[in-house]
């Protein structure tokens, strides 16, 4: 079972990270699931060994002794004496949450970890929702902070909460084409900006692509942000300089993560399927979407930034290196 | 503040009973949520809005600025800034990126000219538009110089109350300016147009008076005598373009090129109305800026006359000048709702938001596309529209002499500046967003 099984297990699948967990101790968890599942496998057999007993002839009544062959089991590859088949799994993790955060975060299992740093180099924009509170302003931005300030909101209406983001998105897109570092005059920048592909293919500050304002009942209001390079701090030092636009303060009360890259909320795996067939079939039902995106990503990437081929397949699906036992 | 009192207090407490629940910690922050929620509700409440705040109306100004055409002294006489050492900077030729003027009015209409502006304010005050830059043919009016009392500026530097002849200055209110190369219309809602400037080819509406001297004039010529209140006005380089509330179009000026569309190539004094294919249909908008002329019916359809050197009427006629005003049947535009027209550049805006341009030059689809007859849609997605924003259209265009605007707007009612930059400013062969 424990080969079988770690040889369907090499490839991305996305969890739900619920706030108040720490991603290091969801990658943990996540590895000794994994673990129990593949030492929880039936072992097998035990090899019989030939040994030779010295014993009592039967049936005479001199006291000689003869060898007789018995096969005894081996112990030497028995659980209870090696220990567990399996200790270590290599499991990363690809963009952080930090942990009053939530939402999905992609983990990569034995070969999947090298799509986490191509998924990485393909620079693709997340989806985050995002709630506010209007009226107070706290030293870490968050709800549970230290008070610092406590303002009035009743002028702030739609209208003007909508105007903010535009002027936001406008001056994040300016970046955009600035931090992509591409000549404009070119026809290839032109037919790039027609498909709406210009983003950085390098190390840039944060950029958002796309904010919108869901619901809006003050104090409270829902924002959709899609950005890339991004941290959740900043995320929340966003919805605080909102405030601070509107004439007044806010705090940010939620940040959940909605899309990573290719991996949505419905690909998440929920706490309750943390074990490793719901691993196993997440990977295998991911790995080809996964191939896919990656493939055209790479094919989009100006050529100066492509990795050097390592020589082996990319995707996990064709790596079954079963090993027989 | 009230904090900091509440720590004191509570250290002192602490010392004298001892560390126990309930107690604030060293660093002054509570322990109980209870203690958090007290501190909160003590706060003060700052508010940094008033009742009766209303949002402030921003001119933005960019561009070739030694005209003095920004408004801004110090862009092109740097000493002449308070800040100490502001002489030792270089004047500046171009403000790249908007650049916002200070003016107290609310200015609901403004047009740049060659090398000027004017500003509008649809108020009842005696000042009614301010105007800046060039100045050498009067187009911006007389503004007496303070050096020498009987001349006046050549260059207005600053935005500067333009003195208008109106009968009733303080019931007349002025509804739309448009600048040309030397010559500008102002459109008052009860006195007419009026028109200041160069008149050597009759653009201002009146008789050409030989050798008439232009500089320091302070002559405005009112025209009223149209069939029907004069809705809107539009000047081209040399000519001037008036719209009826019954539809028709009126025009004046340099007719060389046929931008008149009056059937003669000869300059004309007088507005004279249009005839052509625009007769008894009823126009909505007219465009013009340079030679070539586009005006949008109520149906949806496109006409067009004056210059055509560069592929703008290519479409219904090889010359190379139109001089009376033809349909131009375009097939895959829809209903056309705006027109707009530039040096040699063309675009109208259909009732979905999108955008078609014809003509020679940048026209904004990638640097390939140098020339066309026909319009070409730009895409959706070089003015916003992603699948994240998929309510996104163009509401308005706008012409210079070689480059575009375009102002977009999303269903939420939102308005969002978006430039369609294609011009010699830096120009990409692309849309670019500004804010």
């Amino acid at each position: 079972m424990g080969s079988a099984g770690l040889a369907r297990l090499h490839g991305l699948f996305a969890t739900y990270k619920p706030p108040g967990l720490n991603w290091k101790h969801l990658r943990d968890t996540v590895e000794m699931q994994l673990l129990k599942g593949l030492n929880a496998g039936k072992p097998p057999d035990p090899e019989h060994r030939v040994h030779f007993l010295l014993g009592p002839v039967e049936g005479s009544e001199e006291n000689e002794l003869t060898l007789t062959a018995t096969s005894v089991p081996s112990l030497t590859s028995h659980p209870l004496v090696r220990g567990p088949e399996f200790t270590r799994l290599k499991v990363g993790v690809g963009h952080r949450l930090d942990t009053q955060a939530s939402g999905v975060l992609v983990l990569g299992v034995g070969h999947g970890r090298r799509l986490l740093t191509d998924m990485y180099h393909a620079h693709l924009t997340k989806d985050y929702t995002v709630r506010g509170l209007l009226g107070r302003a706290t030293d870490d931005f968050c709800e549970d902070g230290r008070l610092l300030e406590k303002t009035t909101y009743d002028h702030v209406s739609r209208e003007k909460l909508d105007r903010i983001l535009a002027v936001i998105q406008g001056s994040h897109q300016k970046a955009l084409v600035m931090y992509s570092n591409l000549d404009l005059k070119t026809q290839e920048a032109y037919e790039m900006a027609v498909r709406g592909l210009i983003r950085p293919m390098d190390k840039s500050p944060m950029l958002i692509t796309g904010i919108r304002c869901l619901h809006f009942a003050p104090p409270e209001f829902l924002l959709e942000v899609q950005c890339m390079h991004e941290t959740q701090k900043q995320l929340r030092k966003l919805v605080h300089e909102i405030g601070l636009e509107l004439k007044t303060t806010a705090v940010c009360s939620q940040v959940r993560r909605t899309r990573d890259g290719f991996f949505t909320l419905n690909d998440a795996l929920v706490r309750t399927q943390w074990d490793l067939h719901s691993i196993q079939d997440a990977i295998q039902a991911a790995a080809p979407r996964v191939a896919a995106e990656l493939e055209k990503n790479l094919r989009q990437m100006p050529v100066t930034q492509q990795l050097p081929d390592p020589g082996q397949p990319r995707d996990s699906a064709g790596l079954e290196r079963c090993k027989e036992h | 503040m009230a904090l900091e009192a509440l720590t004191a207090g509570a250290r002192l407490a602490w010392r004298l009973s001892g560390p126990g629940r309930g107690h604030r910690t060293a660093a002054g922050r509570p322990r109980s949520r209870r203690e958090a929620a007290e501190a909160e509700a003590e706060a003060p409440v700052f508010q940094y809005v008033g009742e009766r705040a209303a949002r402030a109306d921003r001119i933005f100004v960019w561009g070739f600025s030694f005209s003095g055409a920004l408004g801004v002294p110090t862009f092109v006489v740097p000493s002449s800034g308070s800040e100490p050492g502001a002489g030792l900077r270089p004047r500046r030729r171009i403000q790249p990126v908007p650049y916002r003027l200070e003016l107290d009015q609310k200015i609901s209409s403004a047009a740049c000219g060659y090398g000027f502006t004017l500003l509008s304010s649809n108020t009842k005050d005696v000042t009614k538009v301010w105007g800046m830059g060039l100045n050498k043919d009067s187009q911006l009016g007389f503004h007496r110089s303070q050096k020498d009392k009987s001349r006046g500026y050549e260059y207005v530097l600053e935005p500067s109350p333009v003195p208008l002849p109106l009968d009733r200055p303080q019931e007349t209110k002025v509804l739309q300016v448009s600048c040309g190369r030397a010559h500008s219309l102002i459109l008052t809602d009860s006195e007419g147009v009026l028109s200041m400037g160069n008149n050597a080819y009759g653009q201002c509406g009146r008789k050409v008076v030989e050798d008439e001297v232009y500089s320091g004039s302070h002559k405005v010529h009112r025209m009223q005598d149209f069939e029907g209140q004069v809705v809107q006005v539009a000047c081209g380089q040399d000519h001037s373009l008036f719209l009826t509330d019954a539809g028709e179009v009126y025009s004046c000026g340099w007719g060389a090129d046929g931008q008149t569309g009056l059937g003669h190539y000869n300059s004309s004094s007088v507005p004279t109305k249009l005839g052509g294919d625009l007769a008894g249909v009823n126009i909505i908008q007219v465009a013009t800026y340079g030679d070539c002329c586009l005006a949008v019916s109520a149906e949806g359809d496109v006409f067009g006359w004056g210059n055509s050197e560069y592929l703008q009427l290519a479409s219904v006629t090889d010359s190379t000048q139109v001089n009376v005003p033809r349909r131009l049947p375009f097939s895959g535009v829809g209903k056309v709702k705006q027109a707009a027209c530039g040096g040699t550049i063309c675009a109208v805006l259909n009732g979905e938001g999108h955008v078609f341009v014809w003509g020679y030059g940048i026209l904004g689809k990638g640097p390939n596309l140098v020339e066309t007859a026909l319009p070409e849609m730009i895409p959706p997605t070089l003015f916003g529209l992603t699948e994240h924003s998929p309510e996104i259209q163009v509401s308005r265009i706008r012409c210079g002499l070689s480059h575009f605007a375009a102002l977009t707007s999303d269903d939420a009612g939102g308005t969002r500046g978006c430039g369609v930059r294609c011009g010699p400013h830096g120009g990409p062969g692309q849309v670019l967003r500004l804010n």
